[in-house]
């Protein structure tokens, strides 16, 4: 009897725990989507409206005409998917290499790397600023993206080594017995086989370069290289802060990131536990 | 030859690895021995100096910067996997629906923190934020939340807390489902209550997996820049000045170069300092790699 209720009663509070998890964790979203929709009058109404009583597209046609939003969308597209196709193919090699390959000095390198991944961008953003202004690399995409391919490679690197150990090393050996050159091997043996691996650091790359906001405010300052995080820190600046653009805009640009995460969150969810990774 | 072809693979990766980020450190460290004089063209070292590191410890700025960032960390990080560990467990012990919470979860985690920043702006707005308007309908008065340094500094770490526990939550409930199911039958037939099994036999099996959590969110919780930046600007007054938001400030605004770079450099070796203290004392081991 006292087993079936304490069984019961736990049931209950998982239920009550979802349900609170739930609310903290949609509310914000739901507030965020709603005061996008509605009119200026009644985003500063008091008290505030639980939902659009007209609800507009105002603020979406306001935030990509009238405030230059489409263009910070290019913008962050071009960088992030860049980024992201340099690295994976990088890593790729990389990972295979420190997973497969006999290298002196491994062990060290993936700690580095691991290092060097987490380390705060405020200390390299001075010296990467005075090179890139050197370079005349400023207010250009090639002075994020490099930068950006630098510091997402060590976790990619990481994510990718970590997927080659599980994968058995038997079709490779039979590539290398068929006569193929281990470069081939890797291109046409092992890409297909990690693609899942594959995967999971391009999205943790594209999500990261997406959301990247001090290294694009201080090196595209320029409103026609300024990407969405930047665009939209902007955005509030005058002497009115225009809320209903920035909600516009923000639920623009967190619904693709947001749709591409709930596709692939198998791939998420195993690339945040396998380990190597930041938040 | 294939020791050769391991180090082939990995130059492309290493060189811009080390072009971009060794160079730019080891070139920090040194600009934070230097004073540095800004021009129209460009900029001029002018001599080595120990100055920046002595205005630096002197400088009661940089003591409350260093003292909010290690409170303000310490605290979310706490507060996080307090919360990451109960949400998690609640996820296990729920069917079909934890593949939808999962998901929700994961919205606040990949979105940019500038876009959250705003919005809890918003939400904490002294004339028509909800947060304002709920705290005076429950008190009957609400405090100019971000014009306050007690509730700014409190508002700043709900916003923190709402986007990154999701990231605590889905690395603790994989470390959860990875658990053998044995060691609970042996300690349901020793007659273990739910809260001894949770503290003798949950635990300390999840320990490397939440040193793996905290680590990384200890890292990044120090380097706070995008939140404070976008909700408080640092303040009010100097508030919610973190490390990061100080060095970014003494660079790009007042272009102190020599002393923004001693400030980087202090952020830099507090972190490695902390991330070493840490792995030694944790054992930690971080996917199949032994770190420490």
């Amino acid at each position: 009897m006292t087993r079936r209720s304490g069984a019961r009663r736990v049931f209950n509070l998982v239920n009550l725990g979802a349900l609170v998890l739930v609310v903290a964790t949609a509310a914000p979203l739901y507030w965020m989507v709603v005061n996008s929709l509605k009119g200026g009058a009644e985003l500063g109404a008091t008290p505030p409206t639980p939902w659009p009583s007209d609800p507009t597209a105002d603020n979406y046609v306001q935030a990509f005409a009238g405030n230059g939003f489409g263009g910070y969308v290019v913008n962050s597209l071009v960088v992030s998917v860049v980024s992201t196709v340099v690295v994976v193919s990088l890593a790729t090699f990389a990972g295979y290499a420190l997973a497969r390959l006999p290298m002196r000095g491994r062990r060290p390198l993936m700690i580095a790397l691991l290092m060097i991944s987490v380390f705060p961008a405020i200390a390299v953003v001075t010296p990467l600023y005075l090179v890139e202004r050197q370079l005349g690399l400023l207010n250009s995409h090639l002075g994020l993206i490099i930068p950006y391919v630098a510091f997402n490679l060590p976790l990619a690197i990481w994510i990718m080594r970590n997927y080659m150990l599980g994968v058995p090393t038997a079709l490779e050996d039979a590539a290398t017995v068929d006569g193929a050159s281990p470069t081939r091997t890797v291109v046409q043996v092992v890409v297909p086989v990690v693609r899942p691996g594959i995967l999971t650091a391009a999205i943790f790359t594209f999500t990261a370069t997406w959301t990247e906001f001090l290294m694009a405010l201080t090196f595209n300052s320029q409103n026609d290289y300024r990407t969405i995080p930047v665009g939209i820190s902007l955005f509030g600046s005058s002497f009115e802060v225009p809320h209903g653009t920035i909600f516009a805009a923000a639920v623009s640009a967190t619904a693709p990131i947001a749709i591409l995460v709930l596709v692939f969150r198998r791939s998420v969810v195993s690339g945040l536990a396998s380990g190597a990774v930041k938040g | 030859m294939r020791a050769r072809l391991g180090w082939l693979y990995t130059a492309p990766a290493l060189a811009v690895v080390l072009a971009v980020t060794i160079f730019p450190i080891l070139f920090s460290v040194v600009l934070s021995f230097t004073r540095v004089r800004v021009t129209y063209g460009g900029f001029r070292v002018e001599e080595l100096t120990l100055d920046n590191y002595v205005a630096l410890f002197q400088s009661s700025e940089w003591h409350y910067a260093v003292l909010f960032t290690f409170f303000y960390t310490v605290v979310t990080v706490a507060i996080e996997l307090v919360l990451g560990v109960l949400a998690a467990l609640v996820l296990e012990r729920l069917g079909a629906a934890r593949g939808w919470l999962l998901a929700l979860l994961l919205i606040p985690w990949s979105m940019i923190t500038v876009i959250s920043a705003q919005l809890w702006g918003f939400i904490y707005n002294s004339t028509y934020g909800v947060a304002t308007w709920l705290l005076e309908a429950l008190f009957g008065t609400a405090p100019i939340i971000l014009g306050t340094p007690v509730p700014a500094i409190t508002g700043m770490m709900v916003a923190d807390i709402w986007k990154t526990t999701p990231f605590v939550t889905i690395i603790v409930l994989a470390g959860l489902v990875m658990l053998s199911r044995e060691v609970y039958e042996s300690a349901e037939i020793d007659g273990a209550n739910a809260w001894t099994t949770f503290w003798r036999v949950t635990l300390p099996q999840l320990k490397s997996t939440l040193a793996v959590a905290v680590l990384f969110r200890i890292l990044q919780a120090f380097g706070v820049f995008d939140l404070p930046f976008v909700l408080t600007t640092g303040g009010p007054g100097t508030a919610t000045q973190s490390l990061a938001i100080l060095g970014y400030k003494t660079l790009f605004q007042d272009l102190h170069i020599g002393p923004g770079a001693a400030i980087a450099t202090s952020t830099g070796v507090l972190v490695i300092g902390g991330c070493l203290l840490f792995l030694k004392a944790f054992r930690a081991q971080v996917g199949k790699e032994d770190l420490a």
